[in-house]
């Protein structure tokens, strides 16, 4: 259910056998993004990253300052595909439960009934992850692991699709609480919106003349189209060569850096890259798409001892190294 | 341009890095074996030049010394090798040169003292050497030989031993050089020497420098181009008798076999007969017309020993009583000998300035003698009685016992034995000639069909061999002779001939013959038959009969036409070898001389056998009576396309090897320059031919797509993904055409690149993806396969440096 989870004997399987043909995903693909695209202006690659990143079953954490539209854009994608969408502001007050939920008696029934919490949703928005204590962190991110929560004992499944899409403010570094490096594992990749180009921005202060446009964006998919699709992407073809690639590419972080990317971390960018193979109407996976899923899968997976060296130029430098066969 | 081609797709093809994998492991070979390497070729380039020697000494003896000096020269080499400094090395090869050569004067009782009176005749004797007289033919070859080897043995061994490999073939590689030049080293131990010299001097730098055995290529190109050199290319001067070899003279004739080569006499195995005229004779006196005198037998064929003169007018004629005869030869083709009747004195007509006189007293045409062309010669007939013969003293001029007792060594003591049986009731040397010609006469058979016998052939005809023919008894009787120690020699040349019209005589290629000349101090040489004449007759006369009546060409002259073959055989008695002495009417006539006695018909006819042997000689067509000869010609033709399929068998085998050669040196030299990965990439970018995997000839057919490319733009980045690059690409040139055409760019392209794909080529777009999916995907069928390839091969030959040029 997650992007840790190791790769399923279904993708063994041919995509012809999928429940969704590979053009349909595409096609699907390209509908979210348009709908998206009406809100966000510009980002385009952010907006299939994130799309790409839900059908490749990962989540998502965008690391940026405030105000960009990190929470715009996840709203966006959970209305296109008309899911239940919840937010979390992580604060430093924040308790475990006020994200899993609590149980809560119910007097009239004279039981405790559980009260499901913002985790509870398709598409959970963690705003300022990086806010709240590492207790309060781990409880979502134990939910992205699992893929369901345990609340006095008992454990309640999430709901499928489940993808988080996490911020993480970075103007603040005194008052957060740094997610430590194995939590950071489990994102399939981490985003950065940054600043929009100047004609971008040019039309985002012309959209934001009158009513926000997101009050008028309209779902263009369902949830079970969404099942589907990850059914069919964890499907697409990846030949010996590309395994080698991501193999090698993996290798190579690991050969220079302290820490380089992890089973998990490979595993995550063959999905990706599933999932971008897809988007793409191909069924098999190209170098290309590794290339392109490394660069946002890989880097937050390296711990560099090089003050100048951080974990995208070490991705960077093994793109441009590694021999593609 | 091409070496980043190169490295770029020698990394993108997995098959560029195996191709060193197997020499690697040949490293671990080392040094060592290098260093055995060389030494074995230094051994075997010493054997090379050993071994032309020692078929010198096998002939004139010596071998035993010879291969004692050799192993000494190694042992002492080995020894000193590293107790002395190359230069004291050099000094005592000298020396040891001259020793070997001062201990076989003093073995050969000749004393060290002659050395300096003899330096001069060895001196002109390597000059001479030099300019191409073969060691063989050199009066002193033994000597010479056991001088020479020494040096060159020690030095290259020293060297070889110190490992200075590269020197030590210098001395070897000299010697051999100089036997080449000498005409004695055969092609096949040239090349063996040859090539030993280059891989030992390989072998030597390999060990030096430490490499490996895939470097071993260069040496690979060497012996390539040495060997097709040395079969290609010819420097070694030739005698003039090569050039004048008969029309009938090919390979397989009587003829042929006799003078296969200037200055030697073959003896060969079965042997055809030719029909055709040679020369005409007009003479008093029949006689044996004799062309060639030979003094030095190996074994295997006979020599003539020193070298030609030029023609300075009349030579010394012989001491005995002698009759004038005049004869006018007139070539009816085209002639390599001077036939005329012994012993030649003078000479007249314009041939004269361009005759030679062998130091046996032969004539000899430095240039070929033409169709046509006539000459006259004056000879010296011995006439001498037997009874004077065989009272004749046996007080030999020590130069004629030095050259004409000559026998080639291991000469069993069976045939000398034998020889003692058949001459014990002889006591004088005339006696034991006519003895040895009488028992080879009656008991061996006349044939020209034989097996060319291994080894000494004399020894193998007289006790292995019921049959043979003139060359075979001439050999026979000349060694039993030598064996007696009675100066003999073995000649060659035509019996008579036809006697079409009073003292005019055609004489053919049949008519070839060989015959040995007696030595008697006092008279001369005096010409014995040992060949059977009924025999032989029957067999020659067959043959020109069989000519005429199948109508060959060239078997008449307009005065032979008309004349019955058999008549040959009467008018043959009629010329009487003017050197036989008259024969005793008592005696056999046979004994004498090998020229027919004009009293017995029968000599003549042996005459005639000899003359079988005889190829060179070219006979004019005038002579030849006609009928008879027509039949002949049948045979002729048929020897001649026999002749002419065996050579073109020869010469296609030969060129098949040099062309294998050839090939491996080719590749070892593509291969040396890398220039073979180069090639096969570059004619691979033009032509592929599908294999039974469609994935397999996707990708080779993108592969070949990526190299064009890489020559037109940049080769890949080996980090590059087919589709980035080709976008790059075409990003590239699009950029280029907005730039040529003025415009701007084409704006940020922002985001990604695959954006970019709509712009490549929809071929290669389709290449591409054609490829990816062989590669990456679910793979190709046989048809997209094809249709890829043949959209490959549209794109590279647009893209063909020539034509393709302006497409893009």
């Amino acid at each position: 259910m997650t992007d840790a989870s190791p790769p399923s004997s279904a993708e063994r399987r041919t995509a012809a056998d999928a429940p969704l043909e590979v053009s349909a995903v595409a096609d699907l693909c390209t509908a979210i993004e348009d709908n998206v695209a009406e809100v966000i202006v510009g980002h385009e690659d952010v907006i299939e990253h994130v799309v790409i990143a839900m059908l490749g079953r990962g989540h998502v954490l965008l690391d940026d300052v405030p105000g960009v539209g990190k929470t715009m854009l996840a709203r966006s994608i959970a209305t296109s595909i008309d899911c239940t969408f919840s937010r979390v502001q992580f604060t430093p007050d924040l308790l475990p439960t006020d994200v899993t939920g609590v149980n809560v008696f119910n007097q009239k029934r004279r039981e405790f009934e559980f009260q499901p919490g913002p985790v509870f949703g398709n598409v959970v928005l963690g705003d300022e992850i990086n806010r709240a204590p590492p207790k309060t962190q781990s409880a979502l991110l134990e939910a992205m692991e699992e893929g369901q929560v345990t609340v006095d004992g008992t454990t309640h499944d999430l709901p499928d699709p489940f993808t988080v899409i996490a911020t993480q403010n970075a103007v603040e570094p005194n008052r957060t609480y740094d997610l430590p490096f194995a939590e950071l594992d489990r994102f399939m990749k981490k985003l950065r919106l940054g600043y929009p180009d100047p004609e971008d921005e040019a039309e985002l202060l012309g959209r934001a003349v009158g009513d926000h446009p997101i009050e008028h964006v309209e779902s263009v998919t369902d949830l079970e189209t969404i099942v589907d699709a990850r059914e069919t992407v964890s499907q697409i073809r990846v030949e010996t060569p590309i395994r080698e690639y991501v193999t090698r590419l993996a290798g190579y972080t690991r050969e220079h850096a302290r820490v380089g990317v992890s089973p998990r971390g490979t595993i995550a960018l063959l999905r990706a890259a599933q999932a971008r193979a897809a988007a793409s109407g191909r069924d098999y996976v190209l170098p290309d798409d590794v290339r392109t899923e490394a660069s946002v899968a890989l880097p937050h997976r390296i711990k560099t001892t090089d003050r100048d060296r951080d974990g995208e130029t070490v991705v960077a430098n093994a793109l441009e190294r590694v021999a593609v066969e | 341009m091409s070496t980043r081609t190169e490295s770029s797709s020698g990394g993108a093809d997995s098959h560029a890095g195996d191709r060193t994998l197997p020499f690697d492991l040949d490293d671990a070979a080392g040094p060592g074996l290098f260093r055995l390497l060389a030494c074995c070729c230094i051994l075997v380039l010493t054997a090379s030049y050993v071994s032309v020697l020692r078929e010198v000494t096998r002939a004139v003896g010596g071998t035993e010394t010879l291969f004692g000096l050799v192993v000494a020269m190694l042992l002492a080499a080995t020894v000193l090798a590293w107790a002395i400094r190359p230069r004291t090395a050099t000094v005592l090869a000298v020396v040891g040169g001259a020793g070997g050569f001062a201990y076989y004067l003093e073995q050969s009782g000749v004393g060290v003292e002659i050395v300096l009176s003899a330096g001069d005749a060895i001196a002109a004797d390597t000059l001479a050497l030099v300019t191409g007289l073969p060691l063989i033919r050199m009066v002193e070859a033994g000597t010479w030989a056991l001088a020479f080897v020494p040096a060159p043995v020690f030095l290259s061994w020293y060297l070889a031993v110190r490992g200075r490999y590269g020197l030590a073939a210098v001395p070897g590689g000299l010697a051999l050089v100089f036997l080449v030049l000498t005409g004695d080293a055969g092609s096949t131990v040239t090349l063996i020497g040859t090539l030993a010299a280059v891989a030992a001097v390989g072998f030597g730098e390999l060990e030096r420098r430490g490499g490996s055995v895939a470097q071993a290529d260069v040496l690979a190109v060497l012996f390539a181009l040495i060997i097709v050199l040395s079969l290609t290319v010819t420097f070694v001067p030739t005698g003039p008798g090569t050039a004048g070899q008969v029309a009938g003279g090919d390979d397989g004739t009587l003829e042929g076999t006799i003078d296969y080569a200037s200055e030697r006499s073959g003896i060969g195995g079965s042997v055809d007969l030719s029909p055709e005229v040679r020369f005409t004779v007009e003479s008093e006196q029949a006689s044996y017309w004799r062309t060639g005198v030979y003094d030095r037998f190996t074994g295997d064929e006979w020599v003539r020993t020193g070298e030609h003169a030029d023609y300075e007018g009349p030579i010394e004629e012989p001491p005995g009583d002698a009759e004038r005869l005049e004869q006018r030869f007139t070539a009816e083709t085209d002639l390599g000998v001077m036939p005329a009747a012994p012993q030649p004195v003078a000479l007249e007509g314009d041939l004269a300035e361009h005759a030679e006189v062998s130091q046996q007293g032969q004539f000899h045409p430095s240039t070929p003698v033409l169709e046509g062309d006539t000459y006259l010669v004056e000879s010296a007939i011995l006439e001498p009685d037997s009874s004077a013969l065989r009272t004749a003293e046996t007080d030999y001029p020590e130069e004629i016992e030095s050259r004409y007792l000559q026998e080639p060594e291991g000469v069993s003591s069976e045939f000398e034995a034998r020889t003692e049986t058949i001459t014990e009731d002889a006591e004088t040397p005339y006696e034991k000639a006519v003895a040895i010609e009488e028992y080879l006469r009656s008991s061996k058979e006349y044939s020209l069909e034989v097996d060319r016998p291994d080894g000494n052939v004399a020894e193998e005809f007289l006790f292995e061999m019921n049959e043979g023919y003139c060359v075979y008894f001439a050999t026979t009787m000349a060694q039993m002779l030598r064996a007696e120690d009675v100066p003999t020699r073995y000649v060659t040349g035509y019996t008579a001939g036809q006697e079409v019209d009073d003292d005019e005589y055609v004489v053919r290629g049949t008519d070839a013959h060989a015959w040995v000349e007696v030595y008697f101090p006092d008279h001369g040489w005096v010409a014995f038959e040992p060949t059977p004449s009924g025999p032989r007759d029957d067999v020659h006369t067959d043959a020109v009969q069989q000519a005429r009546s199948d109508g060959a060409e060239n078997v008449d002259t307009d005065s032979s036409e008309d004349v019955p073959v058999d008549d040959e055989d009467d008018s043959e008695p009629d010329d009487g070898p003017d050197e036989t002495p008259t024969d005793d009417p008592d005696e056999r006539p046979d004994q004498n001389e090998t020229e027919p006695d004009p009293t017995e018909p029968q000599d003549p006819e042996n005459e005639s056998e000899g003359n079988e042997t005889e190829p060179d000689g070219p006979d004019p067509n005038e002579d030849d009576p006609g009928p008879e000869n027509e039949t002949v010609e049948g045979e002729d033709e048929g020897s001649d396309w026999r002749s002419t399929l065996l050579e073109l068998a020869t010469v296609s085998r030969e060129v098949a090897a040099v062309g294998l050669v050839v090939l491996v040196g080719l590749a070892a030299s593509v291969h040396r320059t890398g220039a073979s990965g180069r090639l096969r990439r570059t004619l691979g970018c033009y032509w592929q031919r599908p294999t039974d995997d469609p994935n397999r000839d996707v990708e080779r057919a993108y592969r070949r797509l990526e190299r064009v490319l890489a020559r037109e733009h940049r080769p890949r980045k080996r980090s590059e993904s087919a589709r980035r690059y080709l976008e790059s690409i075409a990003a590239g040139d699009r950029d280029g055409k907005a730039s040529d055409d003025g415009s701007s760019g084409p704006g940020d392209g922002g985001t990604e690149p695959t954006v970019e794909s709509q712009t490549v080529d929809p071929r290669l777009e389709a290449v591409l993806e054609r490829y990816e999916r062989a590669r990456y995907g679910g793979g190709v069928d046989r048809e997209t396969a094809d249709e890829t390839i043949a959209i490959v091969d549209e794109l590279t030959r647009e893209r063909l440096p020539i034509l393709g040029r302006g497409r893009n």
